[in-house]
């Protein structure tokens, strides 16, 4: 989902930013149970990071501002168990209260020691794209409006807004049409520098920026006045 | 300073219970190994962390061959180290000058370089730094003690992509002599996220 309130860039309302001294990694046995199921149950459950980023996006947005960080990593867990047929609404509702249910393996997990190892390489997101840039590093852009009711990472308080292509990352997994599995579809990726008083407005510090990165089809030529 | 009950007060139990319930079933199922849970969960809590960055920052201030190849490829110059994997297959390091002062946020969700800084803390993942980083980040400085003269650039990075971002601070003055592993000492998570300053 795109224009919810996932996309904060520039809310107002929030308060103070409350830190915690010698904070650790996690705060409860049940927020490390559900990352570490999260990061091993995404391969069997055939999915990827931007169908999962899109799932959390899409808890409704009254929800999605009451809950925890990791409360919404066990809903978007849940949801895609229950909708990928892994187990039952009901089945968990029984495990919940202590009853006994029957549930009969049907794939293999991701193992620890294949786990451990994909964490230490990761899986890059580049990709090798033969079409030429559109854009070039100098070059000014505008952030397209655009409002589409699936997943994107273009955030509302850049769109509209001119920038200046700082980077050229090449191709890149398109977010866009990988979290609703209709392919890959690289796209070019790059780094465009926005002033503050482009993006707020003239009370914002002239000398400030700051740098988004955005793919190509978010971005068009600025019109030359 | 307000309490923010968004992060990590502690849970009610019924949340505790669902994970329970949800672990069972997906290990019955197949869909999940314990061991595999175990494993990562123990890797961001006792193996990734800040300290892994802080090593990076203290030799890119020592070894001038090393920043250039920090700053023209990160994930490689990382990789030296030994620090690589999800979330840092393309690391993105940038340099803190007299002119410019860095700070990084995830505004859409909470992206962050885990190999080099481990998983992020809960005011990174919070709504307020998410809302706040973009239009205010002077504001934002400042209640992190940060003071950035009016005449230098706060350019803020918003990790929308797969880039991870890290902050390479300026060398604090008072450290002619220190080892790498004492420079190393001196290098906070905040000053490489850019809510903070490296000091002396």
């Amino acid at each position: 989902m795109t224009n919810s309130v996932h996309d904060m860039g520039g809310m107002h309302g929030f308060g103070e930013i409350s830190r915690e001294e010698n904070e650790p990694v996690f705060h409860a046995e049940w927020e490390r149970k559900i990352f570490g199921m999260m990061m091993t149950s995404l391969g069997p459950f055939q999915v990827n990071l931007d169908n999962v980023r899109s799932r959390m996006e899409s808890v409704p947005p009254t929800t999605y501002l009451k809950l925890g960080y990791y409360d919404k990593w066990l809903i978007t867990l849940e949801e895609l168990a229950i909708e990928k047929d892994v187990v039952s609404r009901d089945a968990l509702a029984a495990l919940m209260a202590g009853q006994d249910v029957q549930l009969t393996r049907d794939v293999d997990p991701f193992p620890a020691d294949g786990m451990l190892a994909f964490l230490a390489t990761g899986a890059t997101a580049a990709r090798q794209i033969e079409t030429a840039a559109v854009f070039k590093v100098g070059d000014q852009v505008r952030a397209r409006n655009l409002n589409p009711g699936s997943h994107t990472r273009l955030p509302r308080y850049v769109r509209g807004h001119l920038g200046i292509v700082i980077a050229d990352a090449g191709g890149q997994i398109y977010p866009d049409t990988n979290a609703t599995f209709s392919g890959e579809g690289p796209e070019r990726l790059y780094t465009v520098q926005f002033q503050a008083t482009e993006l707020w407005g003239n009370e914002a510090n002239p000398k400030d920026t700051v740098c988004v990165d955005l793919w190509e089809p978010y971005l068009e030529a600025a019109r030359t006045p | 300073m307000p309490h923010d009950s968004h992060d990590h007060t502690d849970p009610p139990s019924d949340l505790a219970l669902r994970v329970k319930a949800l672990e069972t079933a997906l290990t019955r199922k197949g869909y999940v190994d314990p061991d595999a849970i175990d494993a990562v969960v123990d890797t961001f809590e006792t193996k990734v962390g800040p300290r892994n960055g802080a090593a990076v920052i203290a030799k890119a201030w020592t070894d001038p061959a090393f920043k250039r190849r920090l700053l023209d490829d990160a994930s490689a110059a990382c990789a030296e180290l030994g620090f690589s994997g999800q979330q840092g297959e393309q690391l993105k390091v940038v340099e803190n000058t007299d002119a410019v002062h860095n700070m990084v946020v995830c505004t859409l969700c909470s992206c962050y370089p885990w190999p080099v800084l481990g998983l992020p803390p809960s005011w990174y993942k919070s709504h307020a730094y998410r809302s706040r980083a973009v239009i205010e980040p002077r504001a934002v400085l400042q209640e992190f003690g940060v003071d950035i003269p009016n005449n230098k650039e706060v350019r803020v990075w918003d990790s929308t992509a797969e880039l991870r971002y890290l902050v390479l601070p300026e060398l604090p003055a008072g450290t002619d002599g220190f080892t790498e592993d004492a420079l190393a000492e001196l290098v906070s998570r905040d000053s490489m996220i850019g809510t903070g300053v490296a000091q002396a």
